[in-house]
């Protein structure tokens, strides 16, 4: 009676298995994952990494990002800039359709344009192209169907960067018909390489190819260049714990994971299954100081911390190898990392005890927060911790759920944390992330007058050598300040299945899957 | 039958209260906790206005009594209100997560309860005997086994290994029946497991004690069949107390089962009302903790009113 059980048991798997093979057999797409769901499918409202990444799946603005971070056309063919730097003129591509078939003009820009600055839009670059933003735009006008002219209050090096800002949806053109009756954001109606197909909650976002894409060719780099779709529908599926999609990319119940951890790409490299590919970032992890702080204000304990500490040996063991050192704010693959900003400094104990003694340091705690949201954060914590310990440095770790320390960070409710900044592609951004006067922002750990004065300097000039210029006095400032001491920009780190071509791992992190196509006869 | 009904009217009535207590607990611990909604939302680069202006159109701005009201309001008018992270209504949302997890929830109970009921019987009938052993180690071991880890380790096996069944993803049930059997087969094993457990040690615990009752020595001297002791005068009277824990279980698990759900990628009440409180949804958590409530509330109520079945000495009145 039992054998016939087990056999009527095995019979059943068998079918169910079966059934299984025959139907992810069916659903040939590719499928990758994020490890939350998106917030919205509207360019740079309600948004976060997730979000961006998919809606620029579906849309596009007038300039992007390439590779390294540099920003080219994308929806317009030229962009003149006048003489005083004020006004930039964008030519529009010929034969640029949405989604829907209808064809893209100067006038769908404009409407974009002014939904995007409508406060109730919240749009979240407003700030940046209003007011005392880096790029404060006074008018847009269209003159004809193909061109479209942008003023600005004053020139800036940071308006083109703006706009193609990831975060900010890149400024994508949508169609009025993403838009209901009411207003209300119902789908975006794109330029780009993929459509959305379907958002179901909590499981999964589907696109499907653009069958009107217009192609502008050329070499495929950030998000510009040539975005043709090589596959017919690609699925983003919600996989919130790692080690499920680690599982799923070895079963190929997922094609596509952009985001492995660092510890995992010995394993995943010598698989077999997989490949692997990996680049530097431009993140920033670091530990950041309240310099108003009872203790902490004294500069030479915030500098005996930073002599206390080994970065190259904290960088190794927290990437495992992964990235390099950079204790710079700036991230190793920007251009304007330079000489001055690939200086790390040297551990040195001794000197770090004087300081202590200079400034009375008598064993006070300092209390650290951390978080395990992020096991970097924690890890560097503790290695701080230890470090710190043998110049006589107390430290007592406090660990926080990620909403909490965002909280502490926001107010500047804390003496020293771990803390990780997304990407900044422009250093004149990367400096304003961590400067600013420290009573209307109280999460700027910087607060250095003449600092502030050249980093809006830095904003305003277009020539890169008079830039880096700026920006490695700059270096020299805030590391003779030291409010913060940045441990590494991070390392981004795809897997793909073996059969997955032409995926690329890229500095800003996010999956790009126009491009991608699977080996032909798999 | 009139008491019957008297009593149901009684039990429900009490809920509110009850409910009311959840509500204001539910809306005032969620606030106490530190994070803001709308720096999760904006990230580490938003302006102290930007963050004022969300809240402000997020209505967080309001004094917290006022938003207790305003939200209290909504919810005797059956709106749970809007989630901060997407906009979605909370009501379909969450009834939406809450099927998938009361379909695995409900079938993993089942199972779990037409395993534990024979062999927690029959250790209590062997009680000390090699099979009693055998049970009671196994049901231990099943107790102790944390769900997430023999969750991993049947997907690595029947997934990843076996290729069997897929690791991640979830099909409703209504598109592709056989498809989503498959989706669920892994969760609803490794809930079933843990479950057993728990309910063959509640079972063997309550048939000891009925074995050991004079009336079933009784039964046994008239000359009955053990098969018949054990069926006709063992197995009622010892199921009532493992009802009631059946009751305790569902309604627990009935509110969510984060751990499985996020292990397996399905998307259900737990694990909505997990990523709500990361991303300090307050609205969906506000929800998700009145509607676990209220399930609980029922779930106790259905068990009670089914316990005449198993034992006549109950009655409504």
């Amino acid at each position: 009676m039992k054998y016939r059980n087990l056999l009527t048991m095995t019979a059943m798997t068998a079918v169910l298995a079966t059934t299984a093979g025959s139907a992810m057999a069916q659903d040939k797409m590719m499928r990758v994952r994020i490890n939350a769901d998106i917030r919205s499918t509207d360019p740079g409202v309600n948004r976060d990494a997730n979000s961006d990444a998919i809606v620029l799946h579906m849309v596009e603005g007038l300039v992007g990002y390439r590779d390294d971070a540099s920003v080219a056309p994308l929806l317009a063919k030229s962009v003149d800039i006048s003489e005083d730097g004020k006004t930039y003129t964008f030519k529009l591509r010929d034969g640029l359709k949405f989604s829907n078939g209808e064809a893209l003009t100067s006038a769908d820009v404009l409407s974009s344009w002014q939904r995007y600055v409508d406060p109730k839009t919240a749009w979240r670059c407003l700030k940046d192209v209003t007011g005392s933003g880096v790029a404060n735009v006074t008018s847009v006008t269209a003159p004809d169907a193909s061109t479209v002219v942008y003023t600005l209050e004053k020139p800036t090096a940071l308006f083109l960067a703006t706009l193609a800002r990831t975060d900010c949806g890149g400024t994508g053109i949508y169609q009025k018909s993403s838009l209901g009756n009411d207003g209300k954001w119902v789908k975006p109606v794109g330029t780009g390489p993929f459509m959305l197909k379907e958002w179901r909650s909590g499981q999964y976002v589907e696109l499907a190819a653009n069958p009107n894409y217009v192609s502008p060719g050329g070499e495929r780099t950030g998000y510009v260049g040539d975005k043709t779709p090589k596959i017919g529908a690609v699925r983003f599926m919600v996989i919130p714990d790692d080690a499920a999609a680690k599982a799923a990319l070895y079963s190929g119940d997922i094609d596509v994971l952009a985001d492995v951890n660092n510890a995992d790409i010995d394993d995943m490299t010598k698989s077999g299954q997989l490949k692997v590919d990996k680049v530097a970032a431009m993140g920033l992890t670091g530990l950041l100081f309240q310099t108003r702080d009872p203790l902490l204000k004294d500069a030479r304990i915030r500098k005996a911390l930073l002599l206390s500490l080994d970065i190259p040996q904290i960088t190794e063991a927290l990437t495992n190898g992964q990235s390099a050192p950079s204790a710079s704010v700036i991230p190793v693959p920007s251009p304007y990392s330079g000489a001055a900003e690939k200086q790390i400094p040297t551990r040195n104990i001794e000197e770090a005890k004087k300081l202590l003694a200079e400034a009375g340091y008598k064993g006070q705690p300092i209390k650290w927060l951390a978080t395990k949201y992020y096991p970097s954060l924690f890890d560097s914590a503790v290695l701080v911790q230890a470090m710190a310990q043998e110049a006589g440095i107390n430290i007592e770790v406090e660990t926080l759920d990620w909403a909490t320390l965002l909280d502490r960070y926001t107010t500047g409710n804390y003496s020293a944390m771990s803390f990780t900044y997304s990407a900044r592609l422009d250093p004149s951004l990367s400096y304003d992330m961590v400067s600013g006067n420290k009573d209307k922002s109280p999460n700027k750990v910087w607060d250095n007058p003449d600092g502030l004065k050249l980093i809006a300097e830095s904003t305003t000039i277009t020539d890169e050598a008079k830039r880096q210029a700026i920006f490695d006095k700059l270096e020299g400032m805030i590391r003779a300040d030291v409010p913060i001491i940045p441990l590494y920009s991070g390392t981004r780190i795809g897997a793909v299945r073996s059969d997955v071509e032409g995926y690329k791992t890229w500095p800003v992190g996010y999956a790009r899957m126009w491009g991608v196509s699977f080996a032909p006869g798999k | 039958m009139h008491a019957l009904w008297k009593y149901i009217g009684k039990r429900l009535l009490w809920t509110l209260p009850t409910l009311l207590i959840v509500a204001v607990m539910v809306f005032f611990l969620v606030r106490m906790i530190p994070g803001d909604p709308a720096q999760l939302i904006l990230g580490d680069s938003a302006s102290p206005e930007e963050l004022a202006n969300l809240r402000a159109s997020l209505g967080l701005d309001q004094p917290v009594p006022l938003q207790f009201l305003y939200w209290l309001g909504n919810v005797v008018r059956g709106d749970l209100g809007h989630s901060i992270s997407n906009g979605a209504p909370v009501l379909p949302l969450m009834l939406d997560r809450f099927q998938v997890s009361a379909t695995i929830v409900l079938v993993a109970v089942g199972l779990a309860t037409l395993i534990a009921i024979p062999a927690g019987l029959i250790a209590a009938w062997r009680q000390n005997g090699h099979v009693d052993v055998a049970i009671v180690a196994a049901s231990t071991l099943l107790m102790s086994v944390p769900s997430f880890w023999l969750g991993l380790i049947l997907l690595l096996i029947f997934g990843l290994n076996l290729g069997w069944l897929p690791v991640v993803g979830f099909v409703p049930f209504s598109e592709k029946p056989w498809t989503a059997i498959t989706y669920v087969i892994l969760p609803i094993v490794t809930l079933m497991l843990i479950e057993v457990g728990v309910l063959t040690r509640m079972m063997r615990a309550s048939a000891i004690e009925i074995l050991r009752l004079e009336y079933v020595m009784h039964a046994r001297a008239k000359g009955l069949s053990e098969r018949k002791v054990l069926l006709r005068h063992v197995l009622p009277n010892a199921f009532a107390p493992t009802w009631t824990m059946i009751g305790l279980v569902l309604g627990g698990l009935l509110g969510g089962i984060a751990v499985l759900e996020t292990v397996f990628t399905l998307p259900g009440l737990g694990r909505l009302l997990v990523d709500a409180i990361f991303a300090r949804d307050y609205p969906v958590v506000q929800g998700c903790l009145l509607f676990t409530a209220l399930i609980y509330v029922i779930v106790n109520l259905i068990v009670d009113l089914c316990y005449p079945l198993f034992d006549p000495r109950v009655t409504a009145s």
